[in-house]
């Protein structure tokens, strides 16, 4: 890997550039995906091409920030008309990113294939912007990127009290005086920035993922602006680093797709196991209420039923669970049992050797659990017949704690829509 | 053979050379088209691709789905290339199944973002296409040696290697890309045929269409496998990434042109096939990428529609501030002379109103020659015209201060400014209505009396 001893100065000091870029697209792009700009990036990658080709007609040279200067250009040109195109015109916001983004791309492919149909010299090598590839930057090149990035993540650092005021609440944000319009072209052009500083690795195409993937892999692990800020950037590191990595490896791979298939490991990692919002998590917190929802109606059939009962009768008392079963069934009876809710009608000491007897009866402690959800039950039927509720809400009396439970869900709900 | 001779010249670099073959095509536009039909098939097929893009993106414009759209043609990478990698041809009935299976993946994933991971729903494109697109370049690159894919073509087509890929069609050379164009062109209007009025309810009431038992999840789904069948079919043509300005720039060009969907949908059709004419021979005059120029033509036609659009357009709406100004201005001077008139009472002539600026003295002059005042010996007088169209203003001027005076409550210097501007607005029918709320022999808060209509 490249971080062993023996390879150039030169590598290194590109992946460092990189993996400071990946940083600061990271932060840059938390604020970006929380304030719903997403996909302004995407127009403003595909614009570059066409400055960047455009920088080296007129330069004749190919030297790196001149080319990113002419990028960044025409990068705030097509969000500049994109703003005019959403102002102006019937077109809806959709369609005037994609016009932007498809026009642009157009124009640049048609300049790259020009200037490389011709032959011009230096000119070959602008096909790499399209889908990036480190191995040609140089030193002074992975400084400048490094440079850039750091003035980005100052500028977030700075603002970010503001930028996340106006990403949950732009309507307080301009109701208080601060200006949101601002705010928002600032945020926008730094998205420019980042783009164009990314185009080097990340290629055109595939650069706004860098600004989109990290941010909404780390918005999954946190529900603090300031920990999905450090957490996104971290995530642009590690896949940047991956990305130039295997590119140095095998260097017929561009570095883009590369850097963007690791972003997507991340994410996919964060979309399943992150705890609160992840795929695991929220499967197992439903798995906890049906189970818990489970013991209750078996608990209830019992004190129902005589004073001791057959598992058959009880299963044929609770129905189908609700779809959930036979094995949801014996989940919650196995519990219960591990509980000393329920034990066999011969007491504990017939555990072993019931057999095929199939007599079971509540303790103490199982009566009292079954008495309680019956004071519960009858809470609620009194409480629904004052004011309808949604019947589902019956769930919740067979969790630990009702109130603590709708405290729970209101907050994550709450979470969610942020 | 002088453009070829151009054409093998090296050039220097510089912006300006690369505009030199536009200078001789400005008198020639088809010098040196060779006669084998070659661009003749390779414009036929970009045209037929831009058409069956434009009927799709017209669907996709008006459901607000046109980053929808980009994500799929996009994504639809790298189900080509696993398509190809299973053996498929380019352009064969495997890859628009894979192209399909593609698409659908990514509306899947999209939706599975943003339901079970709280995504917004265009950072969940993002995710999606990104990913998608990088792994079928991955995948192209490392199975660039056992496929004839290039990763080049993926993003920007070959459109001029299209005539040479043939296939025989009853004793016809015709390229392989424009059988698939065509095919593909032909099922998505047959679809759209059959599924037209679901299409366009959906698309302007979902709530109410799922209602009355349309399948509406059905329907969009179709919308976006069309989507992905017309994106393969323009993937050799102009590359998986153009398809989107094919898709979304003549659908809202026509947007601009037309309030109907149908028409809409066939000015989409006929605009991109235009585009892909005008930009393939663009690109072969300028010796650069065809898919690239027809982005760029198609840029060209959506500024051309924002211009001229009837009534939206700039050039109508300005036209149409410059009319109302150039008649308030008319009016204005008319009702000038009508008020010196009236200051003068009925001995002999007043003297002409003060003429403020150029555009008075042009609205005079026109006044003048088409007879509505006419020079008397101490300044202009009105004609019978003039004077009945002056009376109509001055009437309505006066007739809204006086409401204006009993209803607003403002105080009298007051009244004169929005007398001023609604003067030019008022009809017959208000007018009579507020001389009958007033009482007829009113006269206005100055106490000037209102002149009846003329």
């Amino acid at each position: 890997m490249i971080w062993l001893p023996g390879l150039p100065y030169n590598t290194l000091v590109v992946a460092a550039g990189v993996a400071a870029v990946g940083f600061a697209a990271g932060v840059v792009g938390s604020l970006g995906v929380l304030r719903k700009r997403a996909l302004v990036g995407d127009a403003a990658a595909h614009a570059t091409l066409a400055g960047v080709a455009l920088a080296f007609l007129v330069t004749g040279r190919r030297d790196l920030p001149v080319l990113l200067a002419g990028g960044l250009c025409s990068a705030v040109v097509a969000l500049g008309g994109l703003v005019l195109l959403r102002r102006w015109t019937r077109t809806r916001e959709d369609a005037a990113t994609a016009i932007v983004l498809g026009v642009s791309f157009g124009l640049g492919i048609a300049l790259v294939s020009g200037i490389t149909a011709r032959g011009i010299p230096g000119g070959a090598g602008l096909e790499q912007f399209l889908l990036g590839h480190t191995a040609a930057l140089t030193a002074r090149d992975a400084t400048l990127l490094a440079a850039v990035s750091a003035v980005a993540v100052a500028i977030v650092l700075v603002a970010v009290k503001e930028a996340t005021l106006v990403a949950f609440d732009a309507a307080f944000a301009a109701a208080t005086g601060w200006p949101v319009t601002l705010i928002d072209y600032v945020l926008v052009t730094l998205i420019a920035v980042m783009v164009v500083v990314g185009l080097p690795a990340a290629g055109a195409v595939l650069v706004t993922a860098l600004v989109v993937i990290p941010p909404v892999a780390a918005r999954q692990w946190t529900d603090r602006v300031g920990t999905m800020l450090i957490l996104a950037g971290c995530f642009g590191v590690v896949a940047a680093l991956a990305g130039v990595a295997v590119s140095a490896v095998v260097p017929r791979l561009a570095t883009g797709p590369l850097i963007v298939l690791a972003a997507a490991a991340i994410f996919l990692a964060s979309f399943l196991a992150a705890p609160g919002r992840g795929w695991w998590s929220r499967l197992r917190r439903q798995r906890a209420v049906e189970q818990a929802w489970a013991r209750g109606r078996i608990l209830s059939a019992a004190a129902a039923a005589a004073a001791d009962f057959s598992r058959r009768g009880i299963v044929e008392r609770v129905g189908g669970l609700g779809g959930g079963g036979r094995r949801l069934f014996d989940a919650a009876w196995g519990l219960l049992v591990r509980q000393s809710l329920i034990e066999p009608a011969g007491g504990p000491a017939a555990e072993g050797g019931h057999g095929g007897t199939d007599r079971w009866r509540l303790t103490t402690a199982g009566m009292e659990a079954a008495a309680e959800r019956d004071r519960r039950m009858r809470a609620w039927s009194d409480l629904m017949e004052s004011s309808p509720l949604d019947a589902r809400a019956l769930i919740t009396i067979d969790l630990p704690d009702p109130a603590a439970v709708g405290a729970a869900d209101a907050a994550r709900r709450a979470a969610g829509e942020a | 053979m002088r453009r070829g001779a151009r054409r093998a010249k090296p050039e220097g670099d510089g912006a300006m050379h690369m505009l030199d073959p536009l200078a001789g095509w400005m008198f020639d536009p088809l010098a040196g088209l060779p006669g084998d039909g070659m661009h003749v098939w390779a414009i036929a097929t970009a045209a037929v691709v831009a058409a069956g893009c434009g009927l799709v993106g017209t669907l996709l414009v008006v459901r607000r789905m046109s980053l929808m759209g980009d994500a799929i043609s996009h994504a639809v990478l790298p189900g080509i290339v696993l398509a190809v990698l299973a053996g498929g041809r380019p352009g064969g009935p495997l890859v628009l199944v894979g192209a399909v299976a593609a698409a659908l993946v990514t509306v899947w994933l999209t939706d599975l973002f943003r339901t079970r991971g709280g995504l917004a729903e265009d950072a969940g494109i993002g995710v999606a296409f990104t990913t998608l697109f990088a792994l079928g370049v991955v995948l192209a690159t490392a199975a660039a040696s056992r496929a004839d894919l290039d990763p080049g073509c993926v993003l920007y087509g070959v459109l001029e290697w299209v005539p040479f890929d043939t296939v025989p069609i009853g004793g016809l050379e015709v390229p392989r890309a424009f059988v698939t164009a065509t095919a593909v062109l032909a099922a998505v209007l047959v679809a759209a045929g059959l599924t037209w009025p679901l299409q366009v309810f959906t698309a302007f009431d979902p709530q109410a269409a799922r209602a009355a038992g349309v399948p509406v999840a059905a329907v969009t789904r179709g919308l976006l496998a069309a989507t992905a069948l017309v994106t393969v079919a323009g993937f050799e043509a102009v590359g998986a990434i153009l398809v989107v300005a094919m898709l979304v720039v003549p659908a809202a060009s026509a947007e601009l042109l037309t309030h109907r969907l149908h028409r809409m949908a066939a000015i989409a059709v006929g605009l991109g096939s235009v585009a892909a004419a005008l930009g393939y021979l663009l690109a072969w005059r300028l010796n650069t990428n065809a898919a690239g120029m027809i982005a760029v033509v198609l840029g060209a036609e959506y500024v051309l529609c924002l211009l001229v659009a009837p009534d939206r357009g700039l050039v109508a709406r300005l036209a149409n501030n410059c009319w109302f100004g150039w008649r308030v201005r008319c009016e204005d001077e008319l009702a000038a002379c009508w008020r010196a008139e009236e200051a003068a009472g009925g001995d002999g002539p007043a003297p002409a109103p003060s003429v403020r600026g150029l555009a008075g003295d042009l609205a005079l002059a026109w006044l003048a020659a088409t007879g509505q005042v006419v020079r008397g010996p101490r300044g202009w007088l009105l004609s019978p015209s003039g004077r009945s169209r002056a009376t109509t203003v001055v009437r309505s001027h006066r007739l809204w201060e006086a409401w204006l005076g009993r209803h607003a409550h403002l105080p009298l210097d007051h009244l004169h400014p929005p007398a001023e501007w609604i003067e030019h607005h008022l009809g017959a029918d208000v007018r009579r209505r507020i001389e009958d709320e007033m009482g007829r022999e009113a006269s206005d808060p100055h106490g000037r009396s209102i002149p009846p209509e003329s």
